[in-house]
């Protein structure tokens, strides 16, 4: 076992409150880009 | 009035009865036919797998919600395809063989105004000798009770480990050109963590073996994303994961044999090798169900619905990977031949894989088939239940589009399970499949839209959203607010 994750990031990775916040802005995030629209390929492109 | 009939009751099948449903007058008949009769939400399978989620939590009867809605259902296997009718029935249908206990046997010919494929994939098992669910101490986790086996024997070696035995458990793919290492991802992850709660890790080798030939390939060319302030590769991200939780990995590995505790496999460089295991959790191939279709001369048409998935809008040119492009990609999922079937989800045959095609110097493919599972599955059938509904309309052409080429997807992947312990690796890429051409120094991908993220809210995002999504397949009030 290597540590790759420094204690100071493992403490951010896990602090609850930090996380919470940090929750709040992946739900928003992850919504942008996947409720942001799709569309088709070819048209734009051609 | 026009009837729709939908094969298939997964997350593609459902999404789409749905939203047809919901959106077409009583008149219209929505009729779904599948031979299981629970819905599944199979994200949450790797937590079945490791005894953190019952299988009740996950699934529930398709019966009575499709009975509440007036959505058509018949527990029934479909068994060919009929799409010009027959000498007997002018109009085009399926020949469907029910499944469940007071019809089992009968079959039916159930005809159609429009048909949604939406079968996704055959667990190919049977292309891995010896690659059995529950035999040789393999598992799986593709299905609710797949998972259920697992846990039960993941259950049994903890109990040894707590007694002082020392194994070995492989997790990863079970066959060269296996997809959904995102499955297998999560679920090492999951299992790593769980053998830590137990106070049993030192107890354990824990061994990641995958076909991609870089660590987070996962069968989308790997990506470029952003990480906080900075710029990770997909391959540094997973290795940094795997080096801190102590998981060895094997990879461009094509796994061909299972036998008792033995994996044999052949690497990219020609060689071959065995690892021992007390338990493994492989994930197998993806194949097509092997459909056959019939004209109305009953003369074997297959060729035009399917090449071993089905054919859809896509550029099926064989091409070298230097000339792949994203507008090889379908857009609509409608076939060519016939423009009342579509086949969204993983249905659908891709043109080609997204990963560069890997072969071994003994000629053998080691290489990833694309994902097309979750998210794609869900946008998709909608956009086809979108056009669906404009052509009953009366709109001439499909003006609802979604190539996996110009669409975004979340890939929440939980590394371990709890409240204030658990762990999850968020990551969003967009687009699915890489436009070189948009973006070129980024690896085909739009930065910021794709990140990663690793920490305690990612598996709060993973329960939320399991939660979020068995509600809106059971169609609770304004479940139609919930994206894809």
């Amino acid at each position: 076992m290597t540590q790759r994750i420094s204690k100071s990031k493992r403490f951010y990775m896990m602090n609850p409150i930090i996380q919470f916040f940090k929750f709040i802005w992946l739900s928003i995030k992850i919504m942008l880009v996947v409720a942001g629209g799709h569309g088709g390929t070819r048209k734009a492109n051609n | 009035m026009s009837k729709i009939v939908i094969l298939g009751a997964g997350i593609s099948g459902h999404v789409a009865a749905a939203h047809l449903r919901r959106k077409l007058s009583k008149e219209h008949e929505v009729l779904v036919i599948s031979p299981n009769s629970n819905y599944q939400w199979i994200p949450s399978n790797i937590w079945v797998g490791i005894g953190r989620m019952k299988s009740e939590q996950i699934l529930f009867p398709l019966a009575p919600i499709y009975r509440k809605k007036n959505i058509g259902y018949k527990q029934a296997k479909v068994t060919t395809f009929h799409p010009e009718g027959d000498i007997e029935v002018a109009k085009p249908f399926v020949k469907i063989e029910y499944v469940n206990d007071e019809k089992k046997g009968q079959t039916e010919k159930v005809t159609y105004d429009y048909l949604i494929n939406a079968t996704g994939p055959k667990l190919a098992f049977d292309m891995t000798e010896g690659l059995n669910p529950g035999t040789n101490k393999a598992y799986s986790v593709c299905t609710y009770t797949h998972a259920e086996h697992a846990w039960q024997a993941l259950n049994d070696l903890i109990q040894e480990m707590k007694q002082g035995k020392k194994v070995k458990i492989l997790i990863g793919t079970g066959h060269a050109k296996s997809t959904c290492q995102g499955a297998a991802f999560e679920y090492i992850l999951n299992v790593e963590q769980e053998l830590r709660r137990h106070n049993v890790r030192d107890k354990a080798e824990v061994v990641w073996i995958a076909n991609e030939h870089q660590l987070g390939d996962f069968g989308m060319d790997g990506m470029l994303l952003s990480y906080g302030n900075n710029i990770m590769k997909s391959s540094e991200m997973v290795e940094m994961v795997f080096e801190d939780r102590g998981i060895k990995w094997i990879i461009g590995a094509g796994v061909n044999k299972i036998e008792d505790g033995i994996a044999h496999y052949e690497t990219l460089d020609g060689e071959y090798h065995t690892e021992t295991y007390d338990f493994a959790m492989l994930i197998p191939a993806f194949s097509g169900h092997g459909f056959k279709a019939f004209d109305k001369n009953n003369e074997d048409i297959t060729e035009k619905l399917f090449k071993g998935f089905m054919l859809v809008d896509a550029d099926y040119t064989p091409k070298p990977y230097e000339e792949w492009s994203v507008q090889d990609w379908p857009e609509t999922y409608q076939n060519p031949s016939y423009k009342n079937i579509f086949a969204p989800g993983i249905a659908f045959a891709p043109p080609h894989a997204i990963s560069k095609p890997r072969v071994s110097k003994n000629g053998t493919t080691i290489s990833p088939a694309p994902p097309r599972t979750g998210m794609p599955s869900g946008i998709t059938a909608k956009l086809v239940a979108d056009n669906i509904i404009d052509i009953i309309n009366g709109k001439k052409e499909l003006h609802h589009k979604g190539s996996l080429g110009n669409m975004g997807a979340a890939c929440i992947a939980s590394a371990g399970y709890g409240m204030t312990k658990g762990s999850g690796v968020s990551i969003t890429t967009y687009p699915i499949v890489p436009d070189y051409h948009k973006y070129p120094e980024t690896q085909g991908r739009q930065l910021g839209k794709t990140f990663g993220e690793i920490g305690l809210a990612g598996h709060w995002l993973k329960l939320a959203l399991h939660y979020a999504f068995i509600y809106k397949a059971k169609m609770k009030p304004f479940w139609w607010l919930i994206p894809e």
